[in-house]
């Protein structure tokens, strides 16, 4: 892994400058957009000399560079703004609390979809050119194919309604060594059955593919020839090779978490990221916007970083940047 | 590859569109309360009440403009006066007025011993002073104070910053405040049972503004029939009674909100919440007698109006004939029995019924398609074919303009000859737009703060509003509603409203559609859950039967 410090460096100089188009644009768009926050909140009673007061007193009539000068100043002495939706609130003390909810769900989901994906991928694979490949494969994107917004309501009639199993919808967090936990709750399955059933198609799909592929390779004839179980071959030749790709997923897979689920948080009453983010945008609630944009810029581009390094030690025909053999 | 997870992060532009129109699509959704955080809790003596809620945009009564942060606030913090579930207006904090013979003065004496939630201090008449002050206050950046409390006499000279304090309002002693408006008006107590009059903790509150230091709305410190006990963003909201509330302590054991949303009737039917709103996919269901929630079923009166608004200063509606024509062009009974499954009540007028002044015998523009196609043809734009391109705004987010307009559009297009388009916006675009004047034509509607016909008429129409977004200007429905601003004789003030009603709907700046209802289901063991046409402290009637 020689030169990797250098790729490191030179990518986390870019950083900087990835975050300053992001949100000099987004900025812009909240500025130049139509729709205005003070006359969102004064309402239908329109009263122009107060709303040019309060856009005054709260600087929203500065020429656009300063008024962006002056967030990024405050973003980067650690002050994320206020928002205009909760009045008042910092929003710090608002999104981070929202993103632990929701990265709570979202990574059970992803546990669960990895957990089932990945043996059924395999499986699917080893029964290549049977009737099991197609059916397994099948399922799975079935469920993928239904948008959540047909199977929320169909598993809240089946299984609140009708079986009365469990509530409809809800979050509610127990205290578990000072973290507000929300994951140990039975409201919280339905919400999780709803996501993880989508998302294993993807998954199963990719490590099949891969599958295909070590299966493939003289290696694995090699391992046959042996006379090594079948289970062993699977397990130890096949398994292992193909799965080093797939970690490099699981870093953006990670990050997707962070913009939540607008249709699973609203329909089971999930206080989350993503229903809050959607209102921000309605409310035109500057700050909490350019924060959620700025969060999530950043996590993208540490993953991209993470993920880019994780090739480099997965496989090693992928060197990171210039020089050296290219394959 | 990066495609993984689409259900996590990739769907928001689908779904933006698809609940849009879930959310706003649920006809009388405001009511659809709910609760159950789960978290186990001990019984308490008056019982819980379980509702559906959202995160008020604020607990501060001086900047709240809107209906579910006020919903909140009334029941938590009190004022002078407050209104009961008759909508009469009664004391509250203060414990009777008198009124000056000119009507111009008003003298409360305050109750003794009405106390703040968290501490044995009393109210007095400073407090009183402050709170209003204080919403007035331009620091306080409240986009509302000046419409409820501009009547007084000195506060114009206070906002401006040319005096230290409102004259027009006097402390006389600890239990007596003297209130002087700058006119007669017979809705000043009205507008006095909104939030921004309403008594605030000086100690609490100062240094904190509309959009700062707002963490005291976590633990108000107030006078209202409920305290706060609870309020975690988007999580939930509970409220208990307050056990030494003037006028008699709730019976309720305590009431919870749950904000984080979910699907109201879906949580109704697995009892979780004990009121919910019904929307029109499910209402037919409900009121078959045979349904099994159809004995839970209510329906109420809203003091609303919904309408279509005409800029009538911009081509081709600069002429009343235009207007008329497209108002004769729509048939009501029609929309209101298929489009809205007769949720609503067709609105002749502007003023719902139910408010003083609502004129039975108003004459409104019939649906009358020969009618409208001579008024076109009268008119200076000759018909259909004389017309400019007309487009009509309205606020969505979904794909399509929904089935109300899609209906109208489709009368409009049978009876006269007119195609219309749609231009569309999510709704804080839709504000900016209607603000700046840059429609022809809109739909839209608008729901009373205080049953008075001035909060319609005066607001909506006088030329010198600045609501008055349809450009009307009329002398003689001007000097009408001066004349009634200013009338203390009742019955000649009504009748003064009612005539400029007739001049505005004949004349027809707004096509007037239809005023909504409730249509709400509630639990059989909860009891006097009043609905109130408009924004009330309800919850200190409601008990729970074991």
């Amino acid at each position: 892994m020689q030169g990797i410090l250098p790729f490191v460096v030179r990518r986390l100089m870019w950083a900087p400058f990835v975050l300053l188009a992001v949100s000099l644009a987004t900025f812009a768009l909240g500025r130049f957009g139509p729709g205005d926050p003070v006359e969102i909140v004064q309402g239908q009673y329109h009263k122009p000399e107060v709303v040019e007061r309060i856009r005054h007193e709260r600087g929203l009539d500065d020429p656009f560079f300063v008024q962006y000068g002056r967030y990024m100043w405050d973003v980067l002495h650690g002050d994320l703004g206020t928002s205009f939706t909760y009045q008042g609130s910092d929003v710090e003390d608002i999104i981070f609390d929202k993103m632990w909810i929701t990265i709570q769900y979202n990574l059970v989901v992803l546990v669960i979809i990895f957990a089932i994906g990945i043996p059924v991928g395999i499986w699917a694979a080893l029964r290549q050119g049977t009737w099991q490949d197609p059916l397994t494969i099948g399922v799975f994107l079935l469920f993928r194919s239904v948008p959540v917004l047909v199977i929320i309501p169909i598993l809240q009639f089946i299984l609140a309604l009708k079986l009365g199993w469990l509530p409809s919808s809800g979050w509610v967090e127990r205290d578990i060594l000072g973290m507000k936990i929300g994951i140990f709750d039975k409201r919280i399955i339905m919400p999780i059955l709803a996501l993880f059933l989508p998302g294993i198609a993807a998954v199963a799909r990719l490590m099949r593919a891969q599958t295909l592929e070590v299966l493939d390779e003289d290696f694995v004839r090699t391992a046959r020839a042996k006379g090594l179980r079948e289970v062993v071959v699977v397990s130890r030749h096949v398994a292992r090779n193909a799965l080093l790709p797939m970690t490099t997923i699981v870093g953006f897979a990670l990050v997707g978490l962070l913009g939540g689920s607008l249709f699973v948080e609203t329909l089971f009453g999930i206080p989350g990221i993503g229903q809050f983010t959607w209102q921000a945008v309605g409310n035109r609630d500057y700050d909490v916007i350019m924060a959620v944009t700025l969060i999530t810029a950043t996590a993208f581009i540490v993953a991209n970083l993470v993920t880019d390094i994780a090739y480099g030690f997965v496989d090693p025909r992928v060197r990171l940047g210039g020089g050296g053999p290219r394959y | 590859m990066r495609d993984l997870f689409p259900v996590l992060r990739g769907l928001a532009a689908a779904v933006a569109v698809v609940v849009g129109v879930v959310i706003l699509g649920g006809c009388g959704g405001d009511e659809g309360d709910s609760s159950d955080q789960g978290t186990p809790t001990a019984p308490t003596a008056g019982g819980e009440l379980r509702l559906l809620g959202r995160d008020p945009i604020t607990l501060d009564p001086a900047c709240a403009s809107d209906v579910d942060s006020a919903n909140y606030i009334v029941e938590i913090f009190g004022g002078l006066v407050t209104i009961d579930r008759e909508l009469q207006i009664v004391p509250d904090i203060a414990g009777s007025w008198d009124v000056s013979d000119d009507g111009t003065v008003y003298t409360f004496q305050l109750r003794r011993g009405v106390l703040f939630h968290r501490e044995d201090r009393q109210v007095t008449a400073d407090d009183v002073k402050y709170s209003m002050e204080r919403a007035l206050d331009p620091d306080t950046q409240s986009t509302v104070a000046e419409v409820y409390l501009g009547d007084i006499v000195g506060v114009e000279e206070f906002v401006d910053g040319d005096a230290d304090e409102v004259t027009g309002i006097e402390v006389v002693d600890n239990y007596t405040l003297r209130i002087t408006i700058d006119a007669p008006k017979p809705y000043f107590l009205a507008k006095l049972t909104y939030p921004t009059a309403f008594v605030v903790d000086r100690r609490q509150v100062e240094g904190s503004t509309c959009f700062s230091g707002t963490n005291w709305q976590r633990h108000p410190n107030a006078t209202g029939p409920f305290n706060l006990k609870e309020w975690d963003l988007g999580q939930r909201i509970v409220l208990e009674p307050n056990s030494r509330y003037q006028l008699g302590a709730p019976s309720l054991g305590r009431a919870v909100y749950t904000l984080g949303g979910g699907s109201a009737i879906t949580m109704y039917e697995n009892d979780e919440i004990d009121v919910t709103g019904v929307g029109l996919n499910d209402i037919e269901a409900v009121r078959d007698p045979a349904h099994s929630l159809n004995k839970e079923f209510q329906e109420a009166p809203r003091m609303d109006i919904w309408y279509i608004g005409f800029n009538v200063g911009e081509p081709p509606f600069d002429d009343v004939k235009v207007r008329q024509a497209f108002a004769h062009a729509i048939d009501k009974d029609k929309l209101i029995e298929v489009v809205l499954l007769d949720a609503v009540v067709e609105a002749d007028g502007i003023l719902p019924p139910g408010i003083p002044g609502f004129n039975e015998n108003l004459q409104g523009l019939e649906f009358d398609p020969e009618r409208a196609q001579q008024l076109l043809a009268e008119s200076t734009y000759g018909g259909p074919e004389g017309l400019p391109d007309i487009e009509i705004a309205s606020s969505g987010r979904g794909a399509s303009v929904g089935p109300v307009s899609e209906a109208i559009l489709f009368m409009w297009e049978e009876n006269l000859g007119v195609e219309i388009s749609v231009r569309q916006t999510e709704f804080a675009t839709f504000l900016g737009d209607l603000h700046d004047g840059e429609f022809q034509m809109f739909e839209l509607g608008w729901v009373a703060d205080y049953p008075d016909p001035e909060n319609f008429l005066k607001i909506q129409f006088y030329s010198g509003s600045t609501n008055n977004y349809s450009q009307y200007a009329n002398a003689e429905v001007d000097d009408l509603l001066e004349q009634a601003d200013t009338e203390t004789d009742e019955a000649r003030r009504l009748s003064l409203y009612q005539q400029s009603e007739q001049i505005i709907v004949n004349e027809a700046p707004w096509i007037p559609l239809f005023h909504d209802k409730f249509s709400v289901l509630i639990k059989p063991y909860v009891k006097d859950y009043l609905l109130p046409p408009f924004v009330i402290p309800r919850l200190r009637y409601v008990h729970i039967e074991e």
